[in-house]
C-alpha cells in the first residue's frame, strides 16, 4: 500500500533545496534495491529515511553521496548533479557511514586533520575547526590517544565529528547509533539536534522509530526500495487516521462519566470496560486535563490515567503490513 | 597534489606506526640474510690444504724435473715434493702419505725431445681431494704443452730436417708461452657470490611483502569503511588508487635500498654503481607494485590478499634466488627470465661486476615490461572485492 503523499514529494519549505533526489533507481542483477526514490531536503531541515534493514536506505545514501552510480534518476546537491566522478558537489556534503570510518592507528585529532585536509581545510582554520569539533563530540580530553583504544561510543562520536568537520551544507548520517550504548546514543542524538539549529541540512537513516520521531522534521518511510509515505510525523499519522487513546481507571459512576466525557470536543468515543473508560481522543496531551476534570465532576474516582498515541511503528505496520524490526 | 600527498603521508604514518613494515620489510629479511649467510654464505670460498707429492724422476732429466718442479709453484697451494724411487710411489700414495704419486719414466726428456712421446704415471693417493684434482690438472696442462713439442718435432722430422735440430724445435715449443690466453670475465659474465646473491634475493623477496603493506591497505580501507568516506571526498576517483600505489612504491624503494645497504655493510657485499643499483630498485619496485594491484583486484578480503601476496612473494623470491641459486634450461629458463626478482638479482650481478646501465638493459626491460603489462591487467580484471 502506497500513500498519496509518497507519489508527489512536497515542495521545499524554505529556499532552494540542499538535496534533490528524483526517480532514483539502482539494480543489482535481478534485484532492484532502489526503485524510483524521490525526496528533497531544505536548508536546516532534518530528513529521516525510516525503514527496516534491507529496505534500500544505504543504497540510496550511497547514490546521494556519489559512491554509487544510479541506473536511473538523478541526485542534485545545491543544484549540482552528483555522481561517483563528480568533485564539486562532494565539497558540500559530509558523510557518516554506518561502518566506523576512522583509522585505528591514528588519534582522534589526526583523523580529523587528515579528513579535514582532504576536504580542503588547512592551516589555522583546520586547527581551529578540529578543536571545535573535538569539543562538540566530547573527545577534547582524548584527542591524542589512538582511536583503537576508544570505546564503541567514542568511535561513533568521532565518526560523526569527521563528517561535520568542514561544515557541510548536507550531512548524511547512515544509522549512526547502531551498536551504541544508551548514553552515547543520547549524546549522538543531541549532537544531531544541534546541527539543524546551525542551518545544516541532515539526511538521517535509521530503523529506530524513536530516533526518527525525535530528530526529523520530515520522514520518508522506505520499504522494498521505494518510499511508501513521506511527511511530518503528524502528517504520516494522519495517513492512517488513528486517534490517541486515554485510559481512565477508577471507581464510581463510570457510565455517567463516560457520557460526560463523550460530550467533550476532543473526545470522539468513550467506552466503559469494567473499571476502566477507554477514550478515543484527538491530541491527547492537550485534552487530558479537561478529561480528568470532567471525569471527576461526573462522580468518578480516578486511580490511574494512561495516554497512548499512534506512532510511526503503527504507520509502518499500516503501510507495509509488517513491523519495522521484521 | 595536496590531497595525493595527504593520503600518501597518512598511509606511511600508519605503516610506520603499526611497525609492520619495519618488522617484515627490514628486520626479518636482515635476520634471514644473517642466518642464511652463516649457512650458505661460504660455500663458494674453498680453502685448499697442504699437499704432499711422491715423485720419481731422474736427476738428469731436465724436462722431467721441470714437470715436477711446476707443482711447487702453484699459487694458493702449498705442495711438498718427496723424491722417491719409482717402486715407492704407489705404496706411498696408497698409504695416504702422499696425495699424488708421479712416476716420470727414465728417458722421458730425451723421448719428448726426439718427438717420440712418453707416458707419465699418476697415482691418486688415498683420501685424495680437491688438491689432488688441482695437481692432476696442472700435470696434464704441462704434459699437453710438452706433447705439442713432440708433435712439432715429429712434423719437423717428417719434413726432412736434420735430427740435431729436432730436439731444439721440441724444446722451443714445450717452453713457448701459450698462444691463447684467457682473462677473468667482467660485467655481463659476472655473477654474484653466495653472500651477495642471498642479500639481493632476500631484498627481492621481501620487497613484495613491503609493497603489499602499502597497496593492500586499499582492501583494509574497504573493510574498515574508510574507503567509502574517502570516495565521498571532493577528489578525482583515481586519486585514491594512485596514492596507494605511491605509498607502496615509496615503502618498497626505501626498504629495498635499506636492505641492500645493510647487506653491503654487514656482509661486505659490493653491488657496484649506486646509480645502476638505484635504477634497478626503482624498476623492480614498479614491477612489484603492479603485481600487487592485480592481487588487490582478485582478492575479496584482506586475508585472501595477504595469503596470495605471500605465495607470490615466496614463489618469485625462490625462483629469483632468494634462498639458493636457481638455474633452468629450455622453456623453464624462458619463464624464469620473466621473473622480475630474478631479473633484479641478475642485473645486480652485472652491476657488481662493474656493469653500467647499458649492460643491464635486458633485465631492466624485463622488470619495466612486467610492470606495464600487470598494470594493464589490473585495470582489466574485475574487482572481486567490490563485487562481493
Amino acid at each position: 500500500m502506497t500513500s498519496d503523499v509518497a507519489h508527489r514529494p512536497a515542495e521545499p519549505r524554505t529556499g532552494t533545496p540542499v538535496l534533490e533526489v528524483a526517480g532514483l533507481v539502482r539494480r543489482f542483477g535481478d534485484l532492484t534495491a532502489v526503485g524510483g526514490v524521490s525526496f528533497h531536503i531544505a536548508p536546516g531541515e532534518t530528513y529521516g529515511l525510516l525503514g527496516p534493514n534491507g529496505a534500500g536506505k544505504t543504497t540510496t545514501i550511497s547514490m546521494v553521496a556519489g559512491l554509487l552510480a544510479a541506473d536511473d534518476g538523478e541526485v542534485r546537491v545545491a543544484g549540482r548533479r552528483m555522481g561517483p566522478r563528480e568533485v564539486e558537489p562532494k565539497r558540500l556534503l559530509g558523510l557518516v557511514p554506518q561502518e566506523l570510518a576512522i583509522y585505528p592507528e591514528l588519534s582522534a585529532r589526526e583523523n580529523l586533520l587528515f579528513f579535514g585536509r582532504l576536504n580542503g581545510l588547512g592551516g589555522a582554520e583546520l586547527r581551529q575547526r578540529t578543536a571545535e569539533v573535538l569539543e562538540l563530540i566530547g573527545l577534547a580530553d582524548r584527542a591524542k590517544g589512538p582511536t583503537k583504544e576508544f570505546s564503541g561510543g567514542m568511535k561513533r562520536r568521532l565518526n560523526i565529528g569527521i563528517g561535520l568537520l568542514h561544515r557541510p551544507e548536507l550531512l548524511i548520517l547512515d544509522e549512526p547509533t547502531v551498536g551504541v550504548d544508551p548514553q552515547s546514543r543520547n549524546a549522538i542524538l543531541e549532537s544531531v539536534e544541534a546541527l539543524s539549529t546551525e542551518g545544516m541540512a541532515v539526511l538521517y537513516t535509521t530503523h529506530y522509530m524513536e530516533e526518527a520521531e525525535r530528530l526529523c522534521d520530515r520522514i520518508g518511510i522506505i520499504d522494498a526500495g521505494t518510499i511508501q509515505a513521506e511527511g511530518t510525523r503528524e502528517e504520516l499519522i494522519r495517513i492512517i487516521g488513528e486517534l490517541d487513546e486515554i485510559r481512565l481507571v477508577g471507581s464510581g459512576n463510570l457510565t455517567a462519566a463516560a457520557t460526560a466525557l463523550e460530550a467533550l470536543d476532543a473526545v470522539d468515543r468513550a467506552v466503559v470496560e469494567g473499571r476502566e473508560i477507554l477514550l478515543h481522543v484527538r491530541d491527547a496531551p492537550t485534552a487530558v486535563a479537561a478529561v480528568v476534570t470532567t471525569a471527576g465532576r461526573s462522580g468518578m474516582e480516578l486511580s490511574d490515567v494512561e495516554i497512548s498515541r499512534p506512532d510511526l511503528e503503527s504507520v509502518f505496520l499500516h503501510l507495509t503490513g509488517k513491523a519495522l524490526r521484521d | 597534489m595536496r590531497q595525493l600527498l595527504t593520503i600518501v603521508g597518512n598511509d606511511l604514518r600508519q605503516r610506520v606506526r603499526d611497525r609492520s613494515v619495519l618488522i617484515f620489510g627490514i628486520v626479518v629479511p636482515v635476520a634471514l640474510m644473517f642466518v642464511m649467510n652463516l649457512v650458505f654464505g661460504d660455500t663458494d670460498e674453498v680453502e685448499l690444504g697442504d699437499v704432499t707429492v711422491a715423485a720419481s724422476v731422474a736427476d738428469d732429466d731436465e724436462l722431467g724435473q721441470a714437470l715436477v718442479g711446476t707443482l711447487t709453484r702453484i699459487e694458493g697451494l702449498d705442495v711438498t715434493v718427496d723424491r722417491v724411487a719409482a717402486d715407492e710411489v704407489r705404496p706411498r700414495a696408497e698409504a695416504g702419505d702422499a696425495q699424488l704419486g708421479i712416476i716420470v719414466p727414465t728417458g722421458f726428456g730425451d723421448a719428448v725431445t726426439r718427438g717420440e712421446g712418453a707416458t707419465v704415471d699418476l697415482v691418486e693417493g688415498d683420501g685424495a681431494g680437491l688438491e689432488t684434482d688441482v695437481l692432476v690438472s696442472v700435470v696434464r696442462g704441462v704434459t699437453e704443452q710438452m706433447t705439442a713439442g713432440t708433435v712439432a718435432a715429429g712434423a719437423a722430422a717428417a719434413a726432412g730436417l736434420p735430427p740435431e735440430q729436432l730436439g731444439a724445435i721440441a724444446q722451443q715449443v714445450a717452453e713457448a708461452p701459450p698462444a691463447v690466453t684467457t682473462v677473468e670475465g667482467t660485467t655481463a659474465t659476472e655473477q654474484l657470490d653466495a653472500s651477495a646473491a642471498l642479500v639481493a634475493g632476500q631484498a627481492g623477496l621481501f620487497l613484495l611483502f613491503t609493497v603489499g603493506f602499502g597497496v593492500l591497505s586499499l582492501i583494509n580501507e574497504r573493510e574498515q569503511g574508510t574507503l567509502a568516506r574517502l570516495r565521498s571526498m571532493p577528489m578525482r576517483p583515481g586519486l585514491i588508487v594512485t596514492a596507494k600505489a605511491l605509498a607502496g612504491y615509496v615503502l618498497g624503494v626505501v626498504a629495498t635500498l635499506v636492505l641492500l645497504a645493510a647487506g653491503t655493510l654487514l656482509f661486505d657485499v659490493d653491488f657496484g654503481s649506486p646509480l645502476v643499483v638505484l635504477v634497478l630498485v626503482l624498476s623492480v619496485v614498479a614491477a612489484a607494485t603492479s603485481l600487487t594491484f592485480v592481487v588487490v583486484r582478485v582478492a575479496r578480503t584482506s586475508e585472501q590478499a595477504g595469503v596470495a601476496q605471500s605465495i607470490i612473494a615466496v614463489v618469485l623470491g625462490m625462483a629469483g634466488g632468494a634462498f639458493f641459486p636457481v638455474a633452468a634450461s629450455g622453456a623453464a629458463a624462458g619463464i624464469l627470465d620473466l621473473n622480475p626478482v630474478a631479473a633484479f638479482t641478475r642485473a645486480l650481478g652485472v652491476s657488481a661486476g662493474g656493469g653500467g646501465l647499458g649492460d643491464v638493459t635486458g633485465p631492466l626491460l624485463t622488470m619495466l615490461g612486467f610492470a606495464v603489462v600487470l598494470a594493464v591487467v589490473s585495470r582489466l580484471v574485475p574487482d572481486r572485492g567490490v563485487a562481493a
